[in-house]
């Protein structure tokens, strides 16, 4: 009902606004964006932080291909590709006359040399996977790059637009982590340590409509009251991602702001270990799976925002089928899963939360509530966030944990058995090579479909939601992104209402 | 004089050596090193093992320590890993905010609290002081963040008057960043001043009962000769001893009031510092902080020597 009423305010309040300017964009202004975390480090193939990403992914750096608000892959770097009938050559026409922001020309070896790098033993970069399917790299001319593939793989081009795949300059890349050089439409002005990174219009932009905005400032207010007091004090124009929902829904009924509810790549789950008594129990998991009342945890933690969701899979990707329904909330079923499983009584476990995500801690608390009802003790602790990659992540020491899987394209993590779920399924693996190698898109849609039925059928975690992209701003800020189908703030096309 | 230096500096030494040992070692056995939090949920073992040979994290511990320490004596000190830049440079840029934020939170809990504890003391049990008293329990009570929420929604979004936080730079605008200080400055006074109000108002009614303020009374000097020549310099004892050591606390301590108005601070950096596993920042700023303590209580003890000349340094 809260959202309902909400989505009617949104309606009333923005729609005539958009469908009225839409048309005819301004140039001008400066646009002061707010973010959580301050990255470390301003080079998106070198650290996997979605900070980085955030700040300088297509405002900095660009990609062959990029993603636009609904998912779709257009045109980056390369003007167009096509594909050999066998899925493994991938020939990319790259836009002539690119220049980087220090003046060094973009061409088709730049790009080779990029692909290179990230695949080569050295690799820092966080994916060398995405770029170790590549056989070979060619150049026949000096826009067109050649690119043979050891086998089929699906997700190869919309890998290619995200972040790790950025082309870096030659020579320019060296002090990437302190003063990035792309080819974006913004170029890197300044970094002050601890407040804010600045951007400012490159002239040079190969398309010369854009950018709109002569300049772009991202602060970094982790305080999620500090964010909205920032806002309302007009020190900032946006809230990329705002961390207390409850505010999204209070500033939603100002006239000055705007909430965007759109989906996010981010499937937040409570992570199990599959390997770890009693939860390496099919039946303990489904009666699990059976006791969460998902809408109850996007009213009480998210503040209705969210939707629910049966699988690891984002309701704005391509493929998803909805598998929120595969167990029901219904809690005798639950309990006699339970008892057939030996548990009649329930059992104690304990789950870890890292406050450094806060939705971990209140959804946290929702479930510790409505496991209670079926006799399942949680214990639920705090760890930092270090502790956790270490502890949790990488030598699997948990039982649950809570935690918002923020990739897009990531459902191949349920084919690693080492992967901290511990979930080791032949028939898994065996669906998710068809996908990776299905010929066409009907075959894609197929075997996509198939891994995420057999991940919620096996409950292998608790699907919760798809956390909201929930971007709030001043009335006057158009073009900004809806959903986020990848981990960007993209400013290329924001304008401000005069 | 001279010996009491030589002293000082000796212990400044070898307790800084004795703090570089210490939190070297805590955050080489601290869950967690920084390669696998860069790496984060991406981490695979042949990525970790590439990242923590660039970083020099595959080196033992003593020739990790050795590499740092020597760096250190030949004054280059170390780079940040996530901010790319000398952390010694890090220290120094947000000093010159939480240096003046420090400075400016003192003056405010020192022009409150001293008047306010000579009134109370004066008016021991009378309504003045029951009102004091009152207010300085409820300042005790009253946690920084939400204090400084309050001036944050009634200064900037309400009135306008104030930015919600954020600073410009000195460079930048001078003024604009005083202004910038004094909603977390006061927010951080306000609550310090409640403590010294209380040991002013203590320390005061216990020098007031000497003989030798007895003596004052008696030779017929006036009230205000009394309680502020002859009182009040020895009731101010124990109050910088106090300050002394809140001063220490809030170059550190304001950690809180720098993320509620996203201060570029040394609190907020060495917090993030420790989240991302950006050891050298997080040991350099343990380092500075220990030097900082030590200093501060050098000057607190000359200021003993000027208050009281029975104190003598040797």
């Amino acid at each position: 009902m809260k959202k309902l009423l909400f989505i009617l305010i949104a309606l009333t309040l923005f729609l005539p606004v958009q469908a009225i300017s839409a048309s005819n964009p301004v140039k001008g202004g400066n646009l002061v964006v707010a973010q959580p975390a301050e990255p470390p480090g301003l080079d998106p193939t070198a650290n996997t932080a979605a900070a980085i990403d955030r700040v300088v992914w297509a405002n900095v750096f660009e990609t062959l291909v990029k993603v636009d608000d609904q998912g779709q892959v257009l045109p980056g770097l390369a003007k167009e590709w096509n594909v050999s009938a066998d899925g493994k050559i991938y020939t990319f026409s790259l836009r002539a006359g690119v220049k980087y922001h220090n003046g060094e020309p973009f061409n088709a070896e730049v790009a080779k040399w990029n692909l290179e790098r990230a695949m080569g033993p050295k690799t820092v970069n966080p994916h060398p996977e995405y770029f170790r399917v590549i056989e070979n790299i060619q150049t026949p001319a000096e826009n067109t790059l050649k690119i043979t593939l050891k086998d089929v793989d699906a997700l190869f081009l919309v890998h290619m637009a995200e972040g790790d795949a950025s082309l870096l300059p030659i020579t320019g890349y060296k002090d990437a982590k302190s003063h990035p050089i792309g080819t974006g439409p913004f170029k890197f002005a300044k970094w002050v340590r601890g407040d804010r990174v600045e951007l400012t219009r490159f002239d040079g932009y190969w398309n010369p409509e854009l950018p709109y905005l002569d300049k772009v400032t991202f602060r970094f207010i982790s305080d999620a009251s500090a964010q909205t007091a920032a806002l309302m004090a007009g020190d900032i124009d946006v809230i990329g991602w705002i961390g207390s929902p409850e505010s999204a829904l209070e500033l939603a009924k100002n006239k000055r702001f705007k909430v965007l509810d759109g989906a996010s790549t981010s499937d937040m789950i409570l992570s199990t270990n599959n390997k770890a008594e009693p939860f390496n129990n099919l039946k303990v998991r489904q009666a699990m799976a059976h006791a969460i009342d998902r809408q109850m945890i996007i009213d009480l933690a998210m503040s209705g925002f969210g939707t629910p969701i049966g699988s690891h899979w984002s309701p704005a990707a391509p493929y998803y089928v909805d598998m929120a329904g595969t167990y029901p909330y219904d809690l005798e079923k639950a309990k006699q899963l339970l008892a057939e499983a030996g548990y009649p009584g329930g059992f104690e476990a304990v789950l870890q939360v890292p406050p450094k995500y806060a939705y971990t801690v209140r959804v946290g608390e929702v479930l510790v509530d409505q496991f209670s009802k079926i006799g399942i003790r949680l214990k639920m602790e705090n760890i930092e966030w270090g502790q956790w990659i270490k502890r949790i992540f990488l030598n699997k020491e948990y039982q649950l944990t809570i935690i918002g899987h923020a990739e897009a394209w990531d459902i191949g993590i349920y084919a690693n058995p080492k992967y901290y779920f511990q979930y080791d399924s032949q028939e898994f693996r065996d669906a998710y090579a068809k996908a990776l190698k299905a010929p066409n898109e009907k075959e894609k849609a197929k075997w996509f479909g198939e891994t995420q039925r057999i991940i919620a059928r096996d409950a292998v975690n608790g699907f919760l939601i798809s956390s909201p992209s929930l971007p709030v701003m001043k009335a006057e800020v158009m073009g900004w992104w809806k959903n986020y189908p990848t981990i960007a703030l993209d400013c290329t096309k924001v304008w401000l209402k005069k | 004089m001279t010996r009491y230096l030589v002293r000082k500096l000796i212990t400044l030494i070898v307790l800084l050596f004795l703090v570089s040992i210490t939190v070297f070692s805590v955050l080489f056995v601290l869950p967690g090193d920084p390669a696998e939090i860069i790496l984060g949920m991406n981490a695979t073992p042949e990525t970790l093992a590439n990242l923590r040979a660039e970083l020099g994290l595959d080196r033992s511990f003593i020739v990790q320590y050795a590499n740092w320490i020597g760096s250190l004596l030949t004054g280059r000190g170390s780079m940040s890993i996530n901010y790319d830049v000398p952390v010694y440079d890090l220290i120094l840029s947000r000093l010159a905010v939480t240096g003046p934020l420090a400075i400016f939170a003192i003056c405010f809990a020192v022009v409150i609290s001293l008047p306010l504890g000579i009134y109370a003391a004066r008016h021991q049990n009378q309504p003045g002081d029951v009102i004091v008293m009152f207010f300085t329990q409820l300042g005790l009570a009253t946690p920084e963040f939400w204090l400084g929420i309050l001036l944050i929604l009634l200064f900037a979004v309400k009135w306008g008057l104030f930015s919600a936080g954020g600073f410009p730079g000195w460079s930048v605008s001078f003024w604009g960043s005083a202004k910038a200080l004094l909603l977390p400055s006061f927010a951080l006074g306000v609550i310090r001043a409640s403590i010294l109000t209380r040991l002013t108002r203590s320390s005061m009614l216990e020098v007031l009962r000497e003989d030798y303020v007895r003596t004052a009374w008696a030779k017929g000097l006036r009230e205000r000769t009394v309680v502020y020549v002859h009182a009040l310099k020895n009731a101010l004892i124990p109050v910088v001893t106090i300050l002394g050591l809140q001063m220490g606390q809030l170059m550190a301590g304001a950690i809180i009031i720098e993320n509620v108005y996203y201060l570029p601070g040394l609190g907020r950096l060495v917090f993030q510092a420790i989240g991302q596993r950006d050891l050298p920042v997080v040991r350099e700023i343990v380092l500075f902080m220990a030097a900082a303590v030590i200093f501060v209580n050098f000057i607190v003890d000359l200021t003993y020597a000027v208050l009281d000349p029975r104190v003598r340094l040797t």
